[in-house]
């Protein structure tokens, strides 16, 4: 332990010299006020349609999803979130909670849920695709090497670097959100109900699990799935910089997987096997929200079990490959 | 030397109390996913539910709620406006208060026996308590299901069948007209009479016309019993002109027959 801290602490600094964190943090800067803008604009519309009455609005969009269930051209798994989501609205109108109460918090609980499968993970590529990789393509990873220390304890200090880095993502993606949409639509909405529970059972919706969690509650357990989300990428990511020489190489190889997965959920209905796949299990925050899993027999314990396995596979590899490898030239 | 310290101070803190914090979350979400408490279930709401709200009403302002089939929803208009959004627009020109489509909940294929539990629904009362106005198009599918994409003769109902729907529709429709004005005795409540949209079909002009003026005729004697109600007479409109007022599917009227009947509309209103 003792001979491991200075290593973190070494690794750490150079990540924060690299300027990765704050191109990642520049990045949210810019887009988090795009994001706050055009919902704001939404949010226009909807108060000179309605009145100001969100439950008209809402109700017109169950209208609205009931209309487009008749239609035969809309295809049978489509159907499957209409439903879902008629049924959460009216839960909501009914007992007279706005699901879209305007609030600093519910557009961060918004954004969080929307960035969780592609836009963090990039961000988190962005820290972990050249971790080894740079090293080795600059060629200072024989100076790092020639030092008495074991190399598995070289790797391990990098991982726990990233690590340490893929947390103050998570957390600054999560402030910076509601830092800028706070100024637009108020810093307030913590203890705002949100539903929590729906399931779906064939054609219907079971709401006997239906339960109000407070909004501070909620975006905590949505920050740690995408956390857990996040770890898992990461460590892919790292992984595949052991393995890949060039950074360029890594970054397109954790990119074309990740947006494979966005492509495979929206259709992989037909092909089950895919949901073995760790990037069709990143959307985690789907099983809070009650939206239904892309594929037949996704659960929440289900997708933790893949993501942990193709994560623990990741580390056994990345390990093993370092250590024994040979640096060449 | 002391900057980068400094700096590694601040991000090894910072991470591992996130990281704790995220793997609480973490916890606390598998826990809350897999075995949701039913102790912080919410029976009730917060305050009672949305039947306890009631609607900002404003007379200065006509306010126009639509209910009902695929013709409130305006299938079979190329522009999807229907008679709902034309009528809107005519009274626009026409009314000095300015006038406010506020939610159009006609839905495809809704039959009179799909439309009366629907008016329990809490949304939908919420919504109708807010009108001044109330469109509501409404037995078309009741008559007609099933046979609005057969071109042929066959499958087409047969005089018998089409007088028992209109006997049981029609109870329906009464019912309907009851809630409607317990929900909202204030409101002006439009009935869209029905038309025969198989005029053009031999064996279907005589007993259609039939049915349809039968149910025209209950449905009247149904609005009549309220005031500010009445029914707004298409059936004239289609019965000779059927292939200039219905659309490709020979079912719902295109966008010319939905203007007809949205002029009509306009007419009637105060």
């Amino acid at each position: 332990m003792n001979s491991l801290l200075p290593l973190i602490k070494n690794e750490t600094l150079k990540m924060m010299k690299k300027k990765r964190f704050y191109v990642v943090l520049l990045v949210l800067l810019i887009l988090v006020p795009i994001f706050v803008y055009a919902q704001m604009k939404i949010a226009e519309t909807n108060r000179e349609k309605f009145n100001s009455d969100w439950r008209l609005a809402i109700r017109q969009a169950i209208t609205d999803n009931q209309n487009s269930l008749q239609s035969a051209r809309v295809p049978e798994e489509w159907k499957k979130y209409r439903i879902i989501y008629i049924q959460q609205m009216k839960y909501y109108l009914e007992h007279d909670v706005n699901p879209q109460e305007p609030g600093g918090v519910s557009f961060t609980r918004e954004f969080m849920d929307n960035a969780a499968t592609l836009f963090i993970p990039l961000l988190i590529m962005a820290v972990a695709s050249d971790i080894v990789s740079s090293e080795r393509s600059t060629g200072t990873i024989k100076m790092l090497l020639t030092r008495p220390v074991r190399r598995w304890k070289v790797l391990f200090s990098k991982l726990i670097a990233l690590l340490m880095f893929v947390s103050l993502i998570v957390l600054s993606a999560f402030v910076i959100s509601y830092l800028i949409s706070g100024l637009v639509f108020g810093y307030k909405g913590f203890s705002i109900p949100v539903f929590s529970g729906f399931q779906l059972n064939g054609s219907d919706v079971d709401l006997s699990a239906v339960h109000a969690v407070p909004q501070w509650l909620y975006l905590l357990m949505q920050l740690g799935l995408i956390w857990f989300v996040s770890i898992t990428v990461a460590i892919l990511a790292f992984m595949v910089s052991v393995l890949v020489r060039s950074t360029a190489a890594s970054i397109v190889i954790m990119m074309a997987s990740l947006i494979a997965g966005t492509i495979l959920t929206n259709m992989a209905s037909a092909w089950t096997s895919a949901k073995y796949l760790f990037m069709v299990n990143l959307d985690l925050t789907n099983y809070l929200s009650g939206s239904p899993a892309p594929i037949e027999g996704m659960t929440l314990g289900f997708s933790l079990i893949i993501l942990a396995i193709w994560a623990a596979v990741a580390l056994f590899i990345s390990f093993t490959v370092f250590t024994k490898q040979d640096i060449l030239n | 030397m002391r900057a980068s310290s400094w700096t590694w101070r601040l991000v090894s803190w910072v991470s591992v109390v996130a990281t704790l914090v995220f793997v609480a979350g973490f916890i606390y979400a598998i826990k809350d996913v897999l075995y949701p408490s039913a102790s912080s279930k919410w029976s009730s709401g917060p305050a009672g539910g949305i039947s306890s709200v009631t609607p900002q009403t404003n007379d200065k302002e006509i306010q126009i709620v639509a209910l009902g089939d695929s013709l409130a929803k305006g299938t079979g208009d190329d522009t999807g406006e229907g008679f709902v959004r034309r009528t809107v627009n005519v009274l626009q020109k026409e009314q000095k208060a300015p006038v406010k489509l506020v939610n159009n909940l006609g839905v495809n294929g809704m039959t009179t026996s799909g439309l009366l539990p629907s008016l329990n629904e809490q949304g939908i009362q919420y919504a109708l308590k807010g009108a001044n106005v109330i469109l509501l198009s409404i037995g078309g599918n009741d008559l007609f299901q099933g046979a609005q994409n057969i071109q042929s003769s066959k499958g087409l109902p047969t005089a018998a069948e089409l007088e028992a729907s209109v006997k049981k529709a029609s109870m329906k429709l009464r019912q309907i007209v009851v809630k409607l004005h317990e929900i909202n005795p204030n409101a002006q409540l439009v009935y869209v009479g029905l038309y025969n949209p198989f005029t053009d079909v031999v064996d279907m002009r005589i007993p259609g016309n039939d049915a349809v003026t039968s149910w025209n005729t209950k449905a009247t004697a149904i609005m009549n019993q309220y005031s500010q109600s009445k029914v707004v007479p298409t059936f004239d409109l289609f019965v000779e002109n059927s292939s200039k007022y219905l659309s490709d599917d020979h079912f719902h009227p295109n966008g010319a027959g939905y203007e007809q009947i949205a002029q009509r509309i306009a007419q009637g209103l105060k």
